[in-house]
């Protein structure tokens, strides 16, 4: 059996042990089995494809470039999307390209705050929405996604996408467990709401 | 039994999954309640079009360009490790045959070392012997270096001196061999500034 097929049958565990010894066909293959995901998911955070290819090759380089520091109890994925969020996350807030949730800000604790930080969307991000829905994300519920905010998003695709626990997102983020339900609980019903004014 | 229409959470609560005493009404409002039921529907059919999104692909040549970029570090550990086996022979009756000529080469160092330990004060007699020898030589060679210097009458007056004596000569060829160094010094550094 050739040896890439070899390591494709190991876990993560395993092939993190063989890049941390300096085989180099350990490191293509974390890169081949999470090359997709990790693209999906900058992809879906940054709505422009050859911006999120670069962001996910810094997030591929930093992680494989400190795969020594890597602590085997946690989940080599978790690692993995945690920094791609991060730099996904990072480049959102240097660009302004951030969105503006149709429920308002979701720390917002009376009504006021959550009307008046509510259905304020950015020309540029209708844009991009416009070009998206023309293009790949063509579907209703990718804009839809689109208009969330990032970190709903995060939380929506991991979930969803990547088939994550909640408690593996909130490991990932950073965040609460009960911040994360939170999250995808209101992006579930940002969701729902969007997708009802498409069909109506 | 809930008199009005399920809230958005407790629609999530229902899609989650979520076991307790609390939900067990939900339910059963669902049961009842044509609106929270259609809506629990929307809800649950969002989920499966959120649950069949598909990934996307990068382009072909990005784990390459990742892989340019990335320091692939052999520690020295697993280069040892990788050197080794190197010499590992590939068939078994080679591996058995290296495997003998180690056991043995380990058993003749082991024995050759419990000799040595054995026969300790042998050897440390040699070594005092040696250190002997070495110092008999020492001695000859500065005994040597004195007569050539202060010739055969100088070492006689050394030998019929008392220790003051001694001490104000030595203290006396100190202090010639100081006043000396330094006058070359200054010298040196008087023709150095001339220049």
């Amino acid at each position: 059996m050739p040896i890439s097929d070899e390591l494709a049958a190991l876990p993560d565990a395993d092939v993190v042990r063989l890049a941390q010894q300096g085989r180099e066909l350990a490191f293509r293959e974390l890169v081949r089995r999470y090359e997709r995901p990790v693209f999906s998911l900058v992809f879906r955070m940054v709505r422009d494809r050859e911006l999120a290819e670069d962001l996910s090759q810094d997030s591929f380089i930093k992680v494989l470039n400190n795969i020594d520091r890597y602590s085997p109890e946690f989940k080599f994925s978790s690692w993995l999307f945690k920094i791609a969020n991060n730099v996904a996350i990072d480049h959102l807030r240097r660009r302004r390209l951030d969105t503006i949730s149709i429920d308002g800000s979701p720390h917002a604790s009376t009504a006021a705050e959550v009307e008046s930080s509510a259905l304020q969307i950015e020309s540029e991000q209708e844009n991009a929405l416009d070009e998206l829905a023309s293009k790949e994300l063509g579907s209703a519920i990718e804009v839809a996604i689109a208009r969330l905010r990032p970190e709903y998003r995060a939380c929506i695709m991991l979930r969803h996408v990547e088939g994550r626990a909640y408690e593996e997102i909130a490991a990932t983020l950073d965040l609460p467990l009960g911040t994360v339900k939170t999250y995808i609980h209101r992006a579930r019903h940002e969701l729902r709401k969007a997708l009802e004014a498409v069909r109506e | 039994m809930q008199e009005r229409h399920l809230r958005p959470d407790e629609i999530e609560l229902l899609l989650d999954g979520e076991e307790g005493f609390g939900v067990a009404p939900l339910r059963a409002h669902v049961r009842q309640c044509a609106v929270c039921d259609a809506e629990l529907d929307k809800a649950r059919e969002l989920m499966v079009a959120l649950d069949s999104l598909p990934d996307f692909a990068p382009s072909a040549a990005f784990a390459d360009r990742v892989m340019s970029q990335v320091q692939v570090f052999e520690p020295w550990h697993a280069a040892a490790m990788n050197t080794a086996q190197r010499f590992v022979p590939a068939t078994r009756p080679a591996r058995v045959a290296a495997g003998l000529a180690a056991a043995v080469s380990a058993g003749l160092l082991t024995a050759a070392g419990t000799w040595a330990v054995a026969r300790a004060d042998i050897a440390l007699l040699m070594t005092q012997m040696g250190l002997e020898r070495v110092q008999e030589q020492v001695s000859a060679a500065t005994s040597d270096l004195v007569a050539t210097v202060l010739g055969k009458p100088g070492i006689e007056t050394l030998q019929t001196s008392s220790p003051e004596m001694l001490a104000l000569i030595m203290g006396g060829f100190v202090a010639v061999t100081g006043l000396g160094v330094v006058g070359l010094r200054s010298l040196a550094t008087v023709s150095r500034r001339n220049r």
